[in-house]
């Protein structure tokens, strides 16, 4: 910049050489990342478009021979009641085990912050069962909360009380004990966000507010979790929108059962789309929660750009 | 007196409750590993048994090398499967990692150095890994069904590739914003060019950090589900898929099989995460909380 200044006839042919191997270099990382995304994305997008406006069975031959239809498809879901409930209980899912997630996470975070003796140790089994892989979150967890397994038995034996609830067939509680498992699964993932959160709060304003005699809990309130407030947003965006797309556990432990007490959307798409060969329902239904989940997308990306300029604020500045 | 005595007291509690959770967090793991170890008659006991009595290797013998004498038994699947599909979730997760990696960091250095991709479209990159795949997943599987792609290694390979990319990007950039540029500068102005630059200058830099991505997204990979079920049939079933074919398969449950095929498709995803925990936060954050 300087250069330029000073010198300003031949540096700027040299700047505009230095810009155009910028933009070739641009173009060539660019170039194949664009390709490969419009041939994969586009043809499905299509296909899924295609579907939702055209009528289309496993009886007939090609997709081509589907009969259009128009909006039917989209009304037939937006009134079936089914689908309906699954909102519902996908929002529910996401809601209360995001919390649940986060609740545990940042409480656990919250004290371990501090270097004490063990805490290696206890970090490493923490994040434990988010290295565990999913479906066998699932079939452990079956393993555990059948109706005479280890998990009623223990609490049979250390609160004398009997406690034997199905956890798995009783259509009231499938859907908070998949909710349990993926509070298990995931409160890690919270946990090492908010550690990491509150290893970079700075240090100036806690002493400040010590030294000035604030106890421990207004220091937590009043100091600390407003400079928390960009990772905690992180923690809940992320984990939510994981939560709302949770397929495999669900699936491999109960398909939507008993009953329809476990179906979610991702179950309800998957179960029309292959248990009921509804190929154009699916599509349609694919379609509806697509743009519902890109308008929460674009809303968690909003609040994502807001609080990763405070965060890159906050640790000294990043680069972008 | 009373201070340094509250403070025991603090300290005595936060012990129990980390404990407390820590019992909480490796139990089913626990419970995992002892059923694996269990002979049938303890599978579904009651009480349940919680020290296998006496332990045995029959699991992983009839699971992962297909020793089952009574091929006509309940629980008789298909022998030695579960070894061809670890190879195959290990041939699709590296490939598709490393190559995620590897482009990933290409244009995590030039989002880094040159803005070749604005903060908006950085965000919209995201968009590939948080839209939930089952909305896309019927039409993929017909456009797959289209084009030869089903069940083939490529297949799963490039679905992976561009759904670990926005990871691999933002986490590599997150590394590559703390070399300092004066290195590089000093390279280009010997006369490097820009590519040798990235791959003989930056890239070695980080290398650890580039170890570090490949294992975090070699993690979702390898635990992938929804996926790999629907563009895998038969021949290239990864390590989920084959766990879960298991399930439903038989009248009763095989608790002792599936859990010894379950400690074999999690224990290498434990060490590898173990390996890289301090780079969790960077990873799951997409880079956005550093540590």
């Amino acid at each position: 910049m300087a250069l330029m200044a000073a010198n300003a006839a031949p540096a700027s042919t040299r700047e505009l050489s230095r810009r155009r191997a910028v933009r070739r270099f641009k173009w060539s990382i660019l170039a194949p990342l664009i390709a490969l995304i419009a041939l994969v994305l586009l043809p499905v997008l299509f296909l899924q478009l295609y579907f939702s406006f055209h009528q289309w069975t496993v009886y007939l031959g090609s997709w081509s021979e589907a009969e259009f239809v128009g909006l039917d498809l989209f009304t037939e879901v937006l009134t079936d009641p089914r689908f309906g409930w699954a909102v519902v209980r996908s929002l529910a899912f996401a809601t209360g085990s995001t919390i649940g997630c986060f609740v545990f996470g940042f409480a656990l975070a919250y004290l371990m912050h501090k270097p004490f003796r063990g805490q290696a140790v206890y970090y490493a089994i923490f994040i434990l069962p988010m290295l565990t892989v999913p479906v066998v979150v699932a079939y452990t967890g079956e393993m555990l909360l059948y109706q005479s397994g280890p998990i009623n038995d223990l609490v049979t034996r250390l609160s004398g009380i009997e406690f034997k609830p199905a956890w798995l067939t009783n259509p009231n509680i499938a859907l908070p004990t998949v909710m349990l498992l993926e509070i298990w699964n995931w409160t890690p993932f919270p946990f090492i966000i908010m550690l990491a959160g509150l290893a970079a709060v700075p240090r100036e304003p806690l002493e400040a507010a010590e030294i000035l005699g604030a106890s421990r809990w207004r220091i937590f309130w009043e100091v600390q979790l407003p400079l928390l407030r960009p990772v905690i947003f992180l923690a809940l965006v992320l984990r939510f929108l994981e939560a709302m797309a949770e397929f495999p556990k669900t699936w491999a432990l109960l398909q939507g059962g008993p009953g329809t007490a476990t179906e979610t959307l991702p179950i309800y798409i998957f179960l029309t789309t292959w248990q009921y060969f509804e190929v154009s329902k699916g599509a349609a239904m694919s379609y509806i929660v697509m743009l519902l989940m890109i308008v929460i997308v674009l809303v968690a990306i909003r609040l994502l750009r807001r609080e990763k300029r405070a965060l890159d604020a906050m640790y000294g500045g990043g680069a972008t | 007196m009373t201070k340094s005595r509250r403070r025991r007291v603090s300290t005595a509690i936060r012990y129990a409750v980390l404990t407390l959770w820590a019992i909480i967090a490796f139990f089913p793991i626990y419970w995992m590993v002892a059923t694996s170890f269990k002979p049938d008659t303890q599978w579904f006991a009651w009480p349940p048994v919680y020290f296998p009595e006496p332990p045995t290797l029959d699991n992983y013998r009839n699971v992962w090398f297909g020793a089952e004498q009574y091929a006509a038994t309940q629980y008789a699947i298909s022998s030695q499967k579960p070894l061809i599909s670890l190879g195959n979730s290990a041939i699709i997760a590296t490939t598709s990692t490393l190559l995620a990696v590897l482009f990933g960091s290409v244009i995590a250095y030039g989002v880094s150095r040159h803005r070749i991709l604005s903060e908006t479209r950085m965000f919209q990159l995201l968009m590939l890994r948080m839209i939930p795949p089952i909305v896309v997943v019927a039409p993929l599987s017909l456009y797959y069904a289209a084009v030869g792609l089903t069940d083939t290694f490529a297949g799963l390979i490039l679905i992976y590739f561009l759904t670990s990319l926005p990871y691999a990007v933002w986490m590599t950039k997150s590394f590559i914003d703390e070399v300092p540029r004066e290195i590089e500068q000093a390279a280009q102005i010997l006369g490097a060019s820009r590519w040798r630059t990235i791959f003989e200058i930056v890239l070695p830099l980080i290398r650890s950090g580039l170890v570090a991505t490949f294992l975090f997204i070699l993690i979702l990979t390898w635990s992938e589900y929804l996926l790999a079920l629907i563009i895998t049939k038969t021949q290239v079933t990864t390590v989920p898929i084959e766990l879960s074919k298991y399930q439903g398969s038989t009248e009763g449950r095989v608790y002792g099989r599936q859990a010894a095929l379950s400690v074999g498709i999690t224990i290498p995803l434990m060490i590898v995460g173990l390996i890289i925990r301090k780079h969790l936060a960077r990873g799951f954050s997409f880079g956005m909380v550093r540590r």
